[in-house]
């Protein structure tokens, strides 16, 4: 690693003032995330030097020459991959001392899928999008930002008490903020999804899926008790406590409102499915996903009979093939890149054939880098990337398993499944599974809402993993607040 | 209504690890879904013509060739000024089947159906497929092999002369093609030359007379009275007929009309009022008997055999084709009829039904091979760049009805041609020496103009070599045009077969 021993010195010519911020440094060594973070940077650099191969090789063919034996080793531009891996190696290196027991496999299953991410970008024709000089430059910067987001969080986070005790300002937040969104939000290819803040531009709903996970936990961990244990009878039908239904009726308000009002499919239906599966974590309850399904389904006719975007949506997936140069041309033209990738696939760089200059995928950045992925890296590529997102998801769910008291527990679940869902939803819609959504692939897509939110996810799960964080409070009593509020309802 | 009881310690973990397991499980489908699409798929998504990959190597390779059944070159290759390669063809009589590859306007006919294998992007050997991106030149162009007989299709085109019209001729044993003519047709070398490529295409586009439409595959129209070969399939092949069944009403109905739910079913002139069997009613062409077969087969029946022929959906072949139909559907009558009127007069080929020219010549060779239907092609062989050749073979679609019922119609069809009555109405189609079977039709299309001439026969009736469609647009009475064209036709090709 080219920049290891200049950060390591870094760090230890700052040595004389760390004591005072941190008087307690005990660094901690953490081989077992050094050794992958080795393996990481070994991929990225060996996808590098592939990719420069094939660049050398196709600027051969296009100057009519012949393929002159083995090309030069050398990376395709340089600096952007070393910035990352620097950055990665920093992102260790304050959490070695840090001191803290955190997860050690993380960061590097999700620097890899960073890291692809940069390559990709890379490759793309650069003016795809990008404010900074290009698709590769703006993705370097804000990964750069969002390792900074990982470490900062999962170095400085030592207890969760201003997530646990703040549940409803959160989910007033979220709230405000998705209104917010409607309100003065942008149009943008039919979906109301970005707002402008001066010069920035985000998606919301990126970070609202954080505070949705919050709020969950919070609410599912204090009214565990009475979910679990209380019940409705209505004649032999055993019915979960109705009351305690008002917040799914609410959740499945809401995520029918985000496909009316923003007609945002895919958060919609990322944060019905993380809501129904938290809610079983803190229940066991099969009825209760029996019945959110139920509302899903119903809630889907009702959205499909009514709206013609779902319309549209629904027929492409059934059949892409009606329209191939109109509606169904992303669907297809994304199959025929996984169909040409193959088992092995063309090889960074050496597939995506343009039509005159342009991506046969328009929204390939954003929608679609599975499928280019698919093509280049092949099956093979694409089984290596799902098995990354399912190291992110055990890892966060071991965490889960571990956490001390029903709050973090959820909460790491949650954590995990908003990202191991979402990237579900897109890897499906990518390969016609199921109906396409615009939502990003985890890590991976371009953008900056995407990857500042899901770094925020990472480094919560980082704080979340350490033992030697501060005991979590002793359990209240159930029925406090909103439950209570719920259950005289019920009487 | 509820009850509280102590609050459960119960640990969330064992949830958790079933939610864990439950996304392992939703991952390993997205891991089926890719090797479904990336290996299962892979082949047939590389070779779409529309594919990225296929548009852009089309532009650059050097196309295989494609030839006639004897060898012929049919299109070839040339350079520009810029050394880029571009297509020639030989001749316009073919055009309609090759259709063209332009770098301006994209590929038509055999050309983007075989885009992958001309350009070379799709080999026969998938393992050699899976390695070809280690190889410095990535491309393998194949050459084309057709069944077409290129002497015979130019034969049609003149029998065709300056009529719209189409000629479909094949091997009802093999279902190889020897004839698939279109008229007018067009000059793809004017495509494909990138100095001619823009003018010559606008020109085709505004012709009235459409000459890019494929009659033969694309262009739909009433059958008239060749149509009556299907009612006999499905009469016969549901055994609602004997080749020897009687209508009892049918005599005094050739004379007053047959009334059927209130509508006047009328026969042509030229009809006797005497009791017909098949044979005899096919010699000739009796109206009121096939709408009779037709009511008594009954409207599913007759929908049912039709699919079996091809109707109803594109047939399986090298080219896109036209759906035929026997009607326009949605009717609760059975088979998609409305009602028992339709049915009647779909069963004589007019009403609703619309077929295109190369599903009449399948009709016509399923009779012709004892009830077979094989698969048409025009394809027999892919040819690589060592010379090594993977042939086509012929393939079964199903067998359509039995053989004896298939010989009961050849004999009504050879009566057709060759009985006293029939030669009033067929006998241009004999040819001299050779026992010969067909049905002429004329498709009435009310309002003024002349109707469609129609001729499907096969020859020699009691061993057959060659089947054919003839269709010619508003060309009048079927025995005056299509009939001596369909015999000089099938003449030509005896006449070949001696040299």
């Amino acid at each position: 690693m080219t920049g290891g021993p200049s950060a390591t010195a870094r760090r230890e010519s700052a040595g004389p003032a760390l004591p005072k911020l941190f008087p307690n440094l005990r660094p901690r060594p953490r081989w077992r995330e050094l050794w992958l973070l080795l393996l990481v940077g070994i991929t990225l650099v060996v996808g590098s030097i592939s990719l420069e191969a094939t660049r050398q090789a196709q600027a051969a063919a296009a100057a009519g020459e012949p393929a002159a034996g083995l090309p030069d080793l050398a990376l395709f531009h340089p600096q952007p991959l070393v910035l990352y891996l620097v950055g990665l190696l920093a992102a260790h290196l304050a959490q070695v001392l840090s001191g803290r027991r955190m997860d050690q496999i993380l960061l590097p299953a999700v620097g890899l899928l960073g890291g692809i991410s940069l390559l990709l970008m890379q490759r793309l024709p650069q003016g795809l999008a990008g404010g900074f000089g290009g698709l590769g430059q703006t993705q370097l910067i804000w990964l750069l930002l969002a390792i900074g987001i990982v470490t900062a969080i999962a170095v400085t986070v030592r207890s969760d008490s201003w997530l646990r005790l703040y549940k409803y300002t959160w989910a007033a937040a979220g709230i405000s903020l998705l209104l917010t969104t409607f309100v003065l939000g942008r149009d943008v290819n039919g979906q109301r999804l970005t707002l402008d803040v001066g010069p920035v531009s985000g998606q919301p709903s990126e970070l609202l899926k954080v505070i949705l996970v919050v709020f969950l936990a919070g609410y599912l961990s204090e009214n565990r008790a009475l979910l679990v244990e209380q019940s409705t009878r209505l004649g032999p039908i055993r019915l979960p406590p109705l009351p305690y239904l008002a917040p799914m009726v609410a959740m499945w308000a809401i995520a029918l409102g985000i496909v009316v009002i923003s007609r945002d499919l895919g958060a919609a239906l990322l944060f019905f499915v993380v809501f129904l599966t938290l809610l079983y974590v803190a229940t066991a309850r099969h009825s209760y996903v029996v019945l959110g399904l139920g509302l899903f389904l119903a809630g889907g006719a009702l959205m499909y009979s009514l709206f013609g975007h779902v319309q549209t949506r629904v027929d492409i997936w059934l059949d892409p093939f009606a329209d191939p140069q109109g509606a169904g041309y992303q669907v297809i033209q994304a199959l025929y890149a996984f169909g040409r990738g193959g088992l092995i696939g063309t090889g960074l760089g050496g597939g995506l054939p343009t039509i005159g200059g342009n991506m046969p995928i328009p929204a390939i950045h954003t929608d679609f880098p599975l499928a280019a992925l698919g093509e280049e890296l092949g099956l093979i590529g694409i089984l290596a990337i799902l098995g990354l997102y399912l190291v992110v998801i055990e890892r966060g769910l071991r965490i889960a398993a571990a956490a001390a008291d029903d709050f973090r527990a959820i909460l790491a679940a949650g954590l995990a499944l908003v990202v191991g869902v979402q990237a579900f939803i897109i890897a499906a819609g990518n390969l016609k599974l199921i109906p396409l959504t615009g939502i990003t692939l985890p890590f991976v897509s371009y953008g900056g809402s995407s990857l500042v939110a899901n770094a925020v996810v990472v480094g919560l799960l980082l704080a979340l993993s350490d033992k030697g964080v501060e005991p979590p409070p002793p359990p209240k009593p159930p029925g406090r607040r909103l439950g209570r509020l719920l259950d005289r309802g019920a009487r | 209504m509820s009850t509280l009881r102590r609050p459960p310690r119960r640990s969330v973990g064992a949830n958790v690890t079933r939610v864990g397991m439950a996304m392992a499980i939703a991952f390993a489908g997205l891991a089926a879904g890719a090797g479904y699409w990336q290996v299962f798929e892979a082949r047939t998504l590389s070779a779409a013509p529309d594919n990225p990959a296929v548009i852009a190597a089309a532009r650059n390779a050097v196309r295989g060739r494609i030839l006639d059944r004897n060898g012929t070159v049919l299109a070839a290759n040339d350079r520009d000024a810029n050394g880029e390669p571009f297509r020639t063809y030989r001749t316009r009589a073919v055009s309609p089947v090759l259709g063209y590859a332009s770098r301006q306007f994209g590929t038509a006919g055999l050309e983007r159906t075989f885009d992958a294998q001309l350009v070379g992007l799709v080999r026969p050997d998938p393992v050699a497929d899976l390695l070809r991106k280690f190889e410095d030149d990535p491309y393998d162009p194949q050459d084309l092999q057709l069944s077409l007989d290129l002497p015979l299709q130019q034969a049609a085109l003149r029998g065709l002369g300056r009529d719209r019209g189409a000629v479909v001729m094949l091997d009802p044993r093999s279902g190889e093609l020897l004839v698939l003519a279109s008229s007018p047709t067009f000059d793809a070398s004017a495509i494909a030359n990138p100095e001619t490529s823009a003018a010559a295409f606008a020109d085709l586009r505004e012709d009235a007379n459409q000459p890019l439409l494929p009659r033969a595959t694309q262009g739909l129209y009433v059958p008239g009275s060749v149509f009556k070969i299907v009612t006999a399939i499905a009469g016969l092949g549901s055994d609602a007929i004997t080749p020897d069944t009687m209508f009892d009403e049918q005599p005094r109905a050739e004379r007053e009309g047959l009334v059927v739910s209130g509508f006047r079913i009328n026969e042509h002139s030229g009809v006797p009022a005497v009791s017909f069997d098949l044979a005899d009613a096919t010699e000739v062409s009796s109206n009121i008997f096939y709408a009779l077969v037709g009511l008594e087969t009954g409207g599913e029946t007759l929908a049912e055999y039709a699919g079996r022929l091809g109707f109803g959906g594109p047939l399986p072949f090298d080219l896109p084709t036209a759906p035929s139909q026997v009607t326009n559907g949605g009717g609760n009558f059975g088979g998609g009829f409305t009602d028992a009127v339709e049915l009647a007069n779909a069963a004589y080929g007019q009403a609703e039904t619309l077929v295109t020219p190369l599903q009449m010549a399948l009709v016509t060779a399923t009779v012709a091979n004892d009830g077979v239907l094989m698969r048409p092609r025009l394809v027999t062989a892919f040819i690589d760049e060592e010379e090594a050749r993977r042939t086509v073979g012929a393939e079964e679609i199903r067998r359509v009805l039995p053989a004896a019922d298939a010989r009961a119609i050849a004999v009504a069809m050879r009566q057709a041609v060759e009985g006293e009555r029939g030669r009033r109405f067929t006998a241009g189609a004999k040819v001299a020496g050779v026992p010969t079977a067909g049905k002429s039709g004329t498709a009435e299309l009310g309002g003024r103009g002349e109707p469609h001439s129609w001729f499907i026969g096969f020859a020699p009736a009691d061993e057959p070599r060659i089947a054919i469609a003839v269709l010619v647009e508003r060309g009048g009475r079927g025995g005056e045009r299509a009939a001596p064209l369909g015999g000089q036709m099938m003449t030509a090709f005896f006449e070949a077969e001696d040299d």
